[in-house]
């Protein structure tokens, strides 16, 4: 029965002109990518500006920012061409690739301090676990529709947790605080757009809770302990575990209302903040360009999630729907935490800031997700709700 | 929502929960503007004040240190520029710190060990630099500044260096720089010293360092996370030049004092000596030799441990200055001390004469003449111009221990003579007070017998006994000695003017001294110092030989031998006056020198070859009065006291 039905869409699809396909997809979703990327490589731009060499100078973060930009895109298309509904064929053999991947990376990835985050793949490296948030979202959206109708089941709940599960145990190896986050964040938008059932899911946030001081001892490693505890700190240790925070901090306060300007961070250029092209992009972006910039990039967030979660309203099939909460949720997640993180409300724990942190796997992992959203907008059958 | 065609259905859309999902968005938005605001509008000068004084720094200028010339005006020490490598401890990952460390070693044909040392011997803290190499090749240096990637923490910088033009010569009044230590640091930072600065450790640069170094200057950086210096912002306050040196040295002096000292110690096969030319009448130093030395040039470019261990373990410490920093007993030129003392207290009168035998007994112990056999019925001329031991043993007696160690601070032992060189130490001025403090006894008579001639207790240093027979010369001042005769300022005006420094005055009737004067001309005289008389120069001086040390297998004493002399102003014999004794009774004396050799077993006395030597280089005389075969290594103690 399914072979059929797939012919006949196929065969729907071919019959339907490309004008109607134009006006189905969503250009404003497009625009809201495109811009919010376009910012990222700004921001690989002012990072890669330095003394004695030139931003095009090989291996520049700008210029390695413009080839996975590129490649985005690609992917953006292919994603969008390609018909969604193919995923649930494939949702085992993707869950297993992804396990596979992430398996890899703890056995041949890289990292700082005897972690394992990263494969070299020749003189790139790739984080797979970006990869593995958009293939887990592709399982779980597969799974939640199948069970649709009976998601008031404590069933229903355990089995999306469960198919979670390894994915979020091997990152959690690495060991990578911050995706494991946006897993069990992904995990809880996708449940409460599906429609599971709110009293088994405020039980299961109650459980979490109260597994939250065993974690702090046991899964928990020093380093991460540390940052959290630094963020809660009234005085942090200024030389120590704080020293990012109070960095990030002066950045963002020194950039008032309009920012120093592009390439004039004092802070940017003298390198007093870590990791800033990646994970404290967002402490140069507010130094840089002010409270309008960070304003400017809400709302280009704000109008995208809103794109996202209309495609889901206008999906035809539950796929559509939590695929769409997913990516919505993960979006999310992450600006709120990463940006939380750098104006110190929220703990420090390697988040990236969508499209505006440079990072290769994470801008791919974007693309494919918001490509798969459009090819699923692209195949609605309402053009309106 | 039917069982019959499930997939055909459309999903379970809930506005509920689109809604609350939007809200959630809205809430974390608001919170992010909202904390926006306070950090970047309400908190944001205070923001922007932390940003500004988080990338400047107000760093200080090196200011040129000064320089130094000789009397002449012969420039002695220049600044040279040169590229230095220093490490930040802070940005040297300590896992890799053996590798950069075995890398720059290779590369700069260094010690690591002598790396790591000047790593953990930083004075400031691991955020300051420390230099580990100076006078760096320019080729190395470009190598180090461009592996920024493999050498983390390292840092080449153009510095300027010390040249010592003439290095061995006068490294012993110069000296040297070396790295400022943590005890200095905590002393001198609020003077502006950094801590990667360099201090005079020795010599001049040492005693003038204030003078030397100038004032720091002051800018304001900008610099970035590691504390790197980005670019200069302003000055805020010009770095003052250094003042330089005029020496009192002159340079020829200094060669011919060097030429004759060395010649005495290579004939002689000595280890240890020191020559002293000195202005009597003003205390200006005109040549100052101690040897063995070292190259002050070595501490310049960066001392190896190895090289500098070599030097600091040679036991006949080629660092210290044996004419200041070491006491020596005087032997028989102390019994200056005895002989005025003797005079003043009216012991003796300068034509008492006092019966010397080959022995005086005293508590059933035998007191020598150096001779076995004493002269005879001897006067104050008689007994100074032989040395007699058993003449000065009896007027020590009269005088007692106490006497003769007044009279002996009148000529200024005891004390340091204020020489504007480092380390000097006192000597040891033997009285009742003194042994009782570190003995717990008083004198005994034989003790005041010894010390009667400048052995037992008795212990001074070179500059000491030079100091005291230029107040012998000059009629009774006892002169503070000085090597540095002016100090001039950057614009070449004169800081500080040369002024003679009285320290102090032998308070003796000039009639004593004169008859002094004349006892010591008298040395030579009598031809105790062989042929010194022949030679067409008047020099009144003693010479001196003193036992130290542990006896050998035939019980003799190892000793040292000592001249010290002064020449008068014209030192030209005349007809009126053949002898001299007219000239040095003046009191214009014109040059006073010492020579000091150390452990020398010669048949003659070695101090006053290498004086009279030096003598004739310095008046230019013709004729070589040179008995090189008086230099044969032997103990002959009893030949030539």
């Amino acid at each position: 029965m399914g072979v059929l039905s797939v012919e006949a869409r196929v065969s729907d699809w071919a019959s339907k002109s490309v004008g109607a396909v134009w006006r189905r997809y969503d250009l404003q979703l497009t625009i809201y990518t495109v811009l919010l990327g376009a910012i990222g490589l700004v921001m690989a731009y002012t990072n890669s500006v330095e003394d004695g060499s030139s931003v095009l100078d090989a291996g520049s973060t700008f210029l390695r920012g413009l080839m996975w930009a590129a490649i985005a895109i690609v992917v953006f298309a292919l994603a969008t061409v390609f018909d969604y509904k193919w995923l649930k064929t494939f949702a085992w053999p993707i869950y297993f690739l992804n396990l596979a991947l992430l398996g890899m990376t703890l056995v041949i990835g890289d990292g700082v301090g005897g972690s394992a985050r990263w494969v070299a793949l020749g003189p790139f490296t790739f984080q797979f676990s970006e990869l593995a948030k958009i293939l887990t979202i592709v399982v779980l959206a597969n799974y939640l529709a199948a069970r649709q109708g009976r998601l008031n089941s404590l069933v229903s709940i355990l089995g999306a947790c469960v198919l979670v599960g390894p994915a979020w145990i091997l990152v959690m190896l690495q060991p990578d605080l911050g995706t494991s986050l946006v897993f069990a964040a992904i995990l809880a938008g996708m449940l409460f757009m599906s429609g599971a059932s709110l009293r088994w899911l405020g039980a299961l946030a109650a459980g979490t809770a109260a597994a939250v001081p065993f974690a702090w001892t046991h899964v928990l490693h020093d380093y991460q302990r540390e940052r959290l505890m630094s963020f809660l700190s009234p005085t942090p240790d200024i030389q120590g575990a704080g020293y990012q925070l109070y960095q990030s901090l002066i950045a963002v306060g020194s950039g008032g209302w309009f920012g120093k300007g592009l390439t004039n961070g004092t802070q940017n250029q003298g390198k007093f903040l870590p990791v800033q092209a990646t994970d404290f992009v967002a402490s140069i972006l507010a130094e840089e360009l002010g409270l309008l910039g960070c304003l400017v990039v809400f709302a280009l967030f704000a109008a995208l999630l809103w794109r996202v979660l209309l495609i889901g309203w206008r999906a035809r099939d539950p796929f559509g729907l939590v695929f769409a909460s997913g990516v919505g949720s993960m979006i999310l997640f992450q600006v709120i935490v990463n940006f939380g993180m750098v104006i110190g409300v929220m703990p420090i724990t390697g988040i990236p800031l969508p499209f505006v942190s440079h990072g290769g796997a994470s801008l791919i992992s974007l693309a494919l997700g918001l490509g798969v959203l459009q090819s699923i907008n692209i195949r609605q059958t309402r053009a309106e709700w | 929502m039917t069982a019959l065609a499930p997939e055909a259905t459309g999903p379970d859309r809930r506005p509920l929960r689109f809604l609350a999902f939007g809200l959630v968005a809205l809430i974390g938005f608001s919170g992010l503007t909202a904390r926006l605001v306070y950090l970047q509008v309400a908190q944001g000068q205070t923001y922007a004040t932390l940003a500004a004084t988080n990338h400047t720094a107000t760093q200080s200028v090196p200011s040129a240190r000064g320089l130094i010339y000789d009397r002449k005006g012969r420039l002695l020490v220049t600044n040279v520029p040169s590229f230095s490598v220093k490490v930040r401890p802070a940005d040297l990952p300590l896992a890799v710190r053996g590798e950069v460390v075995a890398q720059l070693a290779s590369l700069l044909h260094m010690d690591a060990a002598d790396i790591n040392v000047a790593i953990d011997s930083n004075p400031g803290s691991s955020f300051d630099l420390v230099r580990i190499a100076q006078d760096v090749p320019e080729s190395t240096a470009r190598l180090i500044s461009e592996s920024t990637d493999s050498l983390p923490g390292v840092e080449v910088s153009v510095e300027s260096r010390r040249n010592y033009l003439l290095g061995p010569l006068v490294s012993q009044i110069i000296g040297y720089e070396g790295a400022i230590t943590g005890d200095q640091l905590a002393r001198l930072k609020s003077s502006g010293y950094q801590p990667d600065d360099l201090v005079g450790r020795a010599g001049v640069e040492q005693v003038y360092e204030t003078q030397l170094r100038g004032t720091y200057g002051t800018e304001e950086v900008e610099r970035d996370a590691s504390g790197r210096k980005v670019q200069v912002l302003s000055t805020i306050t010009q770095a003052q030049s250094g003042d330089s040196l005029e020496l009192s040295i002159d340079t020829h002096t200094q060669e011919l004092a060097q030429k004759a000292l060395e010649w005495g110690m290579k004939k002689a096969g000595l280890k240890r000596g020191a020559l002293i030319a000195m202005n009597p009448q003003t205390g200006e130093i005109l040549a100052l030799v101690s040897l063995p030395t070292y190259d002050d040039n070595l501490f310049a470019r960066g001392i190896s441990g190895k090289a500098f261990a070599k030097l600091a373990n040679d036991p006949n410490k080629p660092f210290t200055n044996h004419a200041v920093a070491e006491h020596y007993p005087p032997g028989s030129t102390y019994k200056l001390v005895t002989g005025t003392g003797g005079l003043a207290d009216h012991k003796i009168t300068p034509t008492t004469r006092l019966i010397t035998r080959p022995y005086l007994t005293l508590g059933g112990a035998r007191f020598w003449d150096w001779n076995k056999r004493g002269f005879g019925a001897c006067s104050i001329m008689c007994g100074f111009g032989h040395s007699s031991d058993t003449f000065f043993f009896q007027v020590a007696g009269m005088l007692g221990a106490n006497r003769l160690a007044y009279w002996a601070h009148q000529y200024g032992f005891g004390r340091p003579t204020g020489i504007d060189l480092p380390g000097e130490v006192s000597g040891i001025v033997p009285d009742d007070a003194w042994k009782m403090e570190t003995l717990g006894q008083p004198m005994f008579g034989g003790e005041t017998y010894q010390a009667g001639i400048g052995q037992g207790y008795d212990v001074a240093t070179p500059i000491q006994l030079i100091t005291a027979y230029s107040a012998l010369a000059n009629g009774g001042k006892v002169m503070q000695p000085q090597v540095v005769r002016r100090v001039i300022g950057p614009d070449g005006s004169v800081v500080r003017a040369f002024t003679p420094i009285v320290q102090s005055r032998v308070h003796a009737p000039a009639s004593v001294l004169a008859t002094m004067r004349r006892a010591a001309r008298n040395v030579l005289l009598v031809r105790h110092t062989y042929n010194f008389v022949d030679m067409p120069v008047i020099v009144a001086g003693k010479s001196g030989t003193a036992e130290f040390g542990l006896r050998d297998s035939k019980g003799r004493l190892p000793f040292h031998s000592w001249f010290v002399g002064f020449v008068p102003k014209d030192p030209h014999k005349t007809k009126d006056d053949p002898t001299g004794l007219k000239a040095v009774s003046r009191t214009d004396a014109q040059l006073a020198v010492l020579a000091f050799a150390y452990d020398s077993q010669t048949l003659g006395n070695a101090g006053t070859e290498i004086a009279k030597y030096f003598i004739q280089l310095y008046f230019g005389v013709k004729h070589d009065y040179r008995l090189p075969q008086l230099l044969r290594r032997d103990n002959f103690y009893q030949v030539s006291n």
